[in-house]
């Protein structure tokens, strides 16, 4: 498979989990997700480290429409340790279809080289309904490779859309190296889940 | 419900923090090598020697930096200080938590602007040793 089919197999299978909301000061994120609700592009820039600016394009399967989010994410607080950083995030975006679509949520997550733990939760609007997203991610790195090496995730997550029916479990692979990360999971109810970023 | 969610992760994350401190402060130790005022390194011995080769006639700042969790940490603060002119190498080890930083011999290396620069990527300068190499 050459490497522009590989890249859009990649794209395809992208989805949810939202790593990193946030860049180091001068830098730019780009992140694909896809899930059984929408598929999304996302670009954002971080001005400093405790804020970014970005605008996200969704094509809604569940809704069957398309529209972009101009969105924001700010730091609300981060606890450094020698082996831990923990985050707590604000996150809201504003529809092209109006300021009466649109979302606020948190999105929090501690992690080590070994241990992540991370959870979001979003209200979401729009001229037809509210609803809220949210998610419980977990995860443990199997070997712990040096700066620049290829990283494995093995986790566990579990989310529940209000406009579904109950929460659906799935477990998760992640694998990054250099700027690149990929994620993705699959449960045969929700089918696949998948988080793509490339930061830069 | 959601509320008891966020306050079970609120504990769950303060437990495995405390947790996950304390298992490494128990296996670390001071092993590597001794500066002449006598105050510990506490850089990785070949990884220290790695860095070391090819360089002469610079100063190395040794920074202790806490929240280095990922290669994305890493990657911020390597674009951050190769933007300075003055930086001919850099290194960073997540392992120890220690970034090594090669200046030009006429560099005047200043704490706080290392300080700050680790902080505008996210993490925490919490020391600064200096080694001089002729």
């Amino acid at each position: 498979m050459g490497i522009k089919r590989t890249l859009l197999f990649l794209f395809f299978i992208c989805g949810v989990i939202e790593a990193r909301p946030i860049s180091y000061s001068g830098g730019s994120t780009v992140m694909s997700n896809t899930d059984n609700m929408r598929d999304t592009l996302y670009y954002h820039y971080s001005p400093t480290y405790k804020y970014s600016l970005g605008l996200e394009a969704i094509k809604d399967s569940y809704f069957n429409t398309d529209y972009s989010y101009f969105r924001l994410t700010y730091l609300l607080n981060r606890k450094n340790t020698r082996f831990s950083q923990r985050n707590l995030y604000f996150q809201s975006g504003v529809s092209s279809k109006g300021l009466n679509n649109n979302f606020i949520g948190v999105h929090g997550d501690w992690e080590t080289r070994r241990w992540f733990v991370g959870f979001g939760y979003k209200k979401v609007s729009n001229d037809i309904i509210e609803y809220d997203d949210k998610f419980l991610q977990l995860g443990v790195a199997p070997y712990l490779g040096e700066y620049g090496d290829f990283h494995t995730w093995i986790m566990v997550k579990s989310k529940k859309n209000d406009l579904l029916e109950s929460w659906s479990t799935l477990p998760v692979l992640k694998f990054f190296k250099g700027n690149f990360l990929i994620e993705f999971g699959y449960n045969n109810k929700t089918e696949w889940d998948s988080h793509m970023m490339y930061r830069f | 419900m959601n509320k008891l969610i966020i306050l079970g992760l609120a504990f769950m994350i303060s437990y495995l923090s405390f947790t996950e401190e304390s298992m490494h402060q128990a296996h670390e130790g001071h092993i590597h090598g001794a500066l002449v005022d006598g105050s510990n390194l506490d850089v990785d011995p070949e990884r220290y020697k790695e860095f070391m080769k090819g360089l002469e006639n610079c100063q190395i700042a040794v920074v202790s930096v806490i929240g280095m969790v990922c290669d994305f940490c890493a990657q911020g603060i390597e674009k951050t200080f190769e933007k300075d002119e003055t930086v001919k190498k850099i290194d960073v080890d997540l392992n120890k938590g220690k970034v090594l930083i090669a200046y030009s011999k006429n560099k005047k290396i200043e704490y706080k602007e290392i300080e700050q620069k680790i902080l505008s990527n996210g993490q925490n300068a919490t020391g600064l040793k200096v080694i001089n190499i002729n």
